[in-house]
């Protein structure tokens, strides 16, 4: 094999670590026996390089390739979607470098290496990802390098740096392609089916549901307002509306599920101050998305829905921003269709007698609705309901009279559930409403973080002259949960994020963590505005506020012009600080007298000393003979001839040297090269 | 008579002797005008000892050889004081190195400690035996043949010793016309230098060593010396790039090549003819050049500009 084809040894150092470093970040998300593949493969190509073991043959590979796909579709059961064809790359890469033997295999494996870098985005797109992909991409780089440095026996850490520097000059690059390249839209899309788990609410609720979400301390949204922060009391954000209940679980209703004449949004009469306020989702992988009550939204891709709800297009795989306007008094329409009136008033035929025996009787005693409401939280507020994270499991047939009249212990859920069952059973139209309530207010950016443990679940009840107003039982029980958090709600009971050790959250009474903490969730608000969320409108909002009205080819000017700016900025930075040797004005004509040669096709090669050039080149011209002879004899003379014999008139010899130069310009058509 | 002729005859004769070396013969006096030793390194059989002989000869040279064995010792060259019962005292024996031309043969066949003995010797010009000093006889050569280091049972010269022969020259088989010449005349290399007539004696040896000293060396051609050095020490294929002292042998050799071919000044021509001589064994070549010698100075001096910048 030809020397020059191998792969140095240094660089193979260099394209294991890189391996790793790329396989690390999906390592959470593969089945064990790919990060066992990966090993095999290092351990095998060490022992290669060691001289111990052969590469493996044809047979073997062709086996360990359908091994691979055989134990994708056994892992995941499909071959779509993104999980097993990340995997499946990642197999590939894994299995390139047992066969890596030839620089063209290393430079497979390393472009493979780059798309293995942008795969992490396809899970998240947050700050941290970011620069572990920057890290990445170094090392992918440091291994190209590496193998063009064949003479190096040893691991050296400067390829590193060299590596480094080449990033840092295609940084501005960089910025300027991330800030000017127009977005397209995709050219083709396959269906992204992805195997994570959804997070976060889900469209199904039953007890015990939202008490379980509260153990996490992953955050479900970050909220921006225009203007001051509402009260935390007042953010009750809305996503989900169950109406229906089947053996004590609550449910949403599919859009199929309603009437055809009442699927399209309630009409709403904007009136009073607009709360305007934008909206960073993490991926959850449902569509539905939050808001406070009466939103609408400008985003594109976002819908109204019924129920004053907005829901995406297509379910959330990535941090995903969109703006609300809400409007905290509107006129509504104030009539109830009768297929509402009948489907929010619904409960099951049989079960929780006492319950509804209970609401019969309160509603009995209090005459009007809104009285009958204020007893049933008086009773909430009176009796000895505890609002805990750790409620009692309740059977599934009469889970609401268990609650309401043995266990008395329950979270959100079994307080809205109740409520609601009660005014179903008086006969109001009731529903329940899940999504979170609260949050955290960063002071550093003026965002609120809302959490996976402010996930929450009220009522909303339908009075006659005022539409549905929300009610929540919640605050009857434990008023400290909708003032403060839940955090000071569960103080005495110490369950707050009891499983959640490792999470920050728990050591915020520590000052400098808590405000390191922040300042993180600081960062990572600005990184999801302006890096994750930079689509094709803010590109031209940017645009337009430096340049006024933007036009396609007033766009296509400025990123030409900026990476003509940057590219230029870089090759001067460049050129300077190379050394610049002074060229003396022998050697310059001498070269322009190469140059006129080199256009005829006769070249000087670098070691070729003018005596030996110009002979080749008489030969070559033998018309020009004369002059060549002469040139190159005077030129020797001056560059390498006695100083002291021909000091005199060295410069008179320079004169006519350059006459001569300037006078030959050799033409022919048919030289013999 | 120019010096040129002298040295035509001279490699004439000597070529008498070895058929069809001509530029090895011409660099080989060229190492000695420049008072250089000279390592000549090939198989067996191929003229080493016929070339150090003809130049012994030619020069009209007081000539010894050492055969170089693994038992060896260095007194067996220095020479060795031995106790004299007639008048009571040590008479100092020199030993074969008090010569004009010394024939090292073989000499990594023996132990790194006779080497070093001899090659002290070569680099100071005298010998201290039993700590009395002695100088060596003027002029003072030596030729030392070496077998390609992977035969078995040599001691390779380490690079630092490999530095004090100015030269290393690789003899090479004869072209066919030559051996075949050689054939058909059987051809006997002992009895040629019995017969090879002296061509140059010692004042003209001076001379010659005048005229190298008065050669120019022009500023374009030094910066295309150092172009080259900085090449060697720069470039990757290089493990080990020239040493300054390396680059002022390649001066002085590239000097004597001109003397020799009576010019005043020195051309890029001089530099590359004596280059592969003098550089060979000064590099140390990297990852795929390695053992590679010949291929490494041709690419040097492929590389680097002959035009400055």
């Amino acid at each position: 094999m030809n020397i020059l084809q191998q792969v140095p040894r240094n660089a193979l150092v260099w394209i294991i670590i890189c391996l790793f470093a790329l396989v690390a970040p999906h390592a959470s998300r593969l089945p064990l026996w790919i990060l066992a593949l990966y090993l095999v493969a290092v351990i095998w190509r060490l022992q290669v390089h060691r001289g111990y073991w052969s590469f493996p043959t044809r047979l073997a590979k062709v086996a360990m390739v359908l091994t691979g796909f055989f134990g994708i579709y056994i892992s995941y059961g499909s071959f779509i979607g993104l999980e097993p064809t990340v995997g499946l790359l990642l197999i590939a890469f894994a299995l390139k470098l047992m066969e890596l033997s030839h620089r063209k295999d290393a430079y497979v494996l390393l472009f493979l290496g780059y798309f293995i870098c942008i795969t992490e985005f396809l899970f998240s797109q947050s700050l941290l990802v970011a620069l572990y992909a920057l890290v990445s991409i170094t090392l992918v780089t440091a291994a190209l390098v590496a193998i063009h440095r064949p003479g190096e026996q040893e691991f050296k850490v400067g390829t590193l740096c060299v590596a480094s520097v080449m990033l840092m000059q295609a940084m501005p690059l960089m910025i300027v392609l991330f800030f000017l390249f127009p977005r397209f839209g995709p050219l083709w899309t396959v269906p992204i089916k992805s195997h994570t788990a959804k997070t976060g609410m889900s469209d199904f609720m039953k007890p015990g549901d939202v008490a379980s979400l509260s153990q996490s301390a992953d955050v479900a949204f970050r909220a921006k307002f225009d203007g001051d922060i509402p009260v935390k009391s007042a953010l009750y954000w809305r996503g989900l509306v169950f109406s229906r209940i089947e053996q004590g679980a609550w449910s949403a209703l599919g859009l199929y599920d309603l009437p055809a004449n009442q699927r399209r949004p309630e009409e709403i009469i904007t009136d009073g101050e607009p709360m305007r306020y934008s909206i960073i989702m993490e991926p959850t992988q449902q569509k539905w998305l939050y808001g406070l009550k009466y939103a609408r939204s400008d985003t594109p891709g976002v819908m109204q829905t019924v129920d004053f709800l907005l829901s995406s297009f297509v379910a959330v795989e990535a941090e995903y921003m969109y703006t609300v306007t809400s409007r905290a008094n509107v006129a509504v329409d104030e009539v109830l269709s009768k297929w509402r009136r009948k489907t929010e008033t619904q409960l099951p035929p049989i079960g929780n007698a006492k319950t509804r025996k209970l609401a019969l009787d309160l509603k009995a005693k209090a005459g009007s609705d809104e009285a009958f409401i204020s007893l049933v939280l008086d009773m909430f507020g009176r009796e000895p309901y505890v609002y805990t994270l750790r409620p009692d499991v309740l059977s599934e047939q009469d889970s609401i009279d268990e609650f309401l009249f043995q266990s008395k212990r329950g979270f959100c859920e079994h307080y809205a559930s109740a409520f609601v069952f009660m005014m179903r059973a008086a006969g109001l139209p009731a529903r329940v409403v899940a999504g979170y309530q609260g949050g955290e207010i960063n002071p550093i950016n003026k965002t609120v973080i809302v959490h996976q443990f402010d996930a929450h679940a009220w009522a909303e009840v339908w009075l006659a002259s005022r539409g549905w107003v929300r009610v929540d039982p919640t605050a009857a029980v434990s008023p400290q949960r909708i003032e403060f958090g839940l955090e000071e709600a569960m103080e005495s009971e110490g369950s707050f994020l009891s499983t959640a050790l490792l999470s920050p959250l728990r050591y915020r009474s520590i000052p400098l963590l808590n405000t390191l903490r922040l300042r993180y969730d600081a960062l990572t608000y600005q990184w999801q505005t302006w890096i994750v969320g930079f689509d094709n409108e803010r590109q031209f909002d940017l645009l337009r506020s430096f340049f006024g009205e933007t036009t396609a080819k007033a766009f296509a000017i400025v990123l030409l012009g900026s990476l003509a700016f940057v590219l230029l900025a870089v090759a001067i930075s460049l050129f300077v600080g190379r050394e610049t040797h002074p060229q003396s004005q022998l050697e310059k004509q001498y070269r322009l007298f190469s140059m006129r040669l080199a256009r005829l096709g006769i070249i000087r090669d670098p070691g070729e000393t003018p005596s030996l050039f110009a002979q080749r080149a008489a030969k070559a011209l033998p018309d020009y003979a004369e002059p060549l002879c002469q040139i190159t004899r005077l030129y020797n003379q001056l560059a390498y001839g006695d100083a002291q014999s021909s000091a005199g008139n060295a410069a008179e010899n320079l004169q006519q040297f350059v006459r001569m130069i300037s006078r030959f310009r050799p033409k022919t058509r048919h030289a013999k090269l | 008579m120019h010096i040129q002729s002298i040295i035509d005859s001279a490699v004439e004769e000597i070529g008498q002797s070895l058929l069809g070396k001509e530029p090895q013969i011409r660099l080989a006096l060229c190492c000695l005008f420049a008072r250089g030793h000279l390592l000549i390194e090939d198989l067996p059989g191929m003229g080493k000892t016929t070339l150090s002989h003809a130049l012994a000869a030619v020069l009209g040279l007081s000539w010894k050889r050492v055969q170089f064995t693994s038992d060896l010792l260095p007194a067996d060259i220095l020479g060795v004081s031995v106790y004299d019962t007639n008048n009571g005292s040590f008479n100092f024996h020199p030993g074969p190195i008090f010569t004009q031309l010394l024939l090292a043969d073989e000499i990594n066949r023996t132990t790194p400690r006779t080497q070093s003995a001899l090659l002290e010797a070569m680099a100071e010009g005298q010998v201290t035996v039993e700590g009395e000093t002695r100088p060596l006889p003027q002029p003072f050569f030596v030729i030392a043949t070496q077998n390609p280091i992977h035969q078995f049972g040599t001691y390779p010269l380490p690079e630092s010793q490999l530095d004090r022969f100015l030269m290393r020259l690789e003899l090479g088989y004869p072209p066919p016309r030559a051996e075949r010449d050689m054939l058909e005349r059987r051809h006997s290399a002992a009895l040629e230098i019995k017969h090879s007539r002296q061509c140059i004696d010692l004042d003209q040896l001076e001379m010659i060593r005048i005229a190298v000293s008065q050669v120019q060396a022009s500023d374009h051609l030094l910066g295309y010396l150092q172009r080259l050095v900085a090449y060697t020490r720069q470039s990757a294929e290089f493990d080990v790039g020239m040493s300054p002292r390396g680059a002022l042998a390649l001066l002085d050799c590239a000097k004597t090549w001109a003397a020799m071919h009576n010019r005043g000044h020195v051309v890029p021509e001089d530099v590359q003819r004596v280059l592969p001589a003098v550089a060979g064994h000064r590099l140390i070549p990297s990852g795929e050049y390695a053992g590679d010698g010949h291929a490494l100075v041709d690419l040097l001096q492929r590389n680097v500009d002959v035009v400055g910048p």
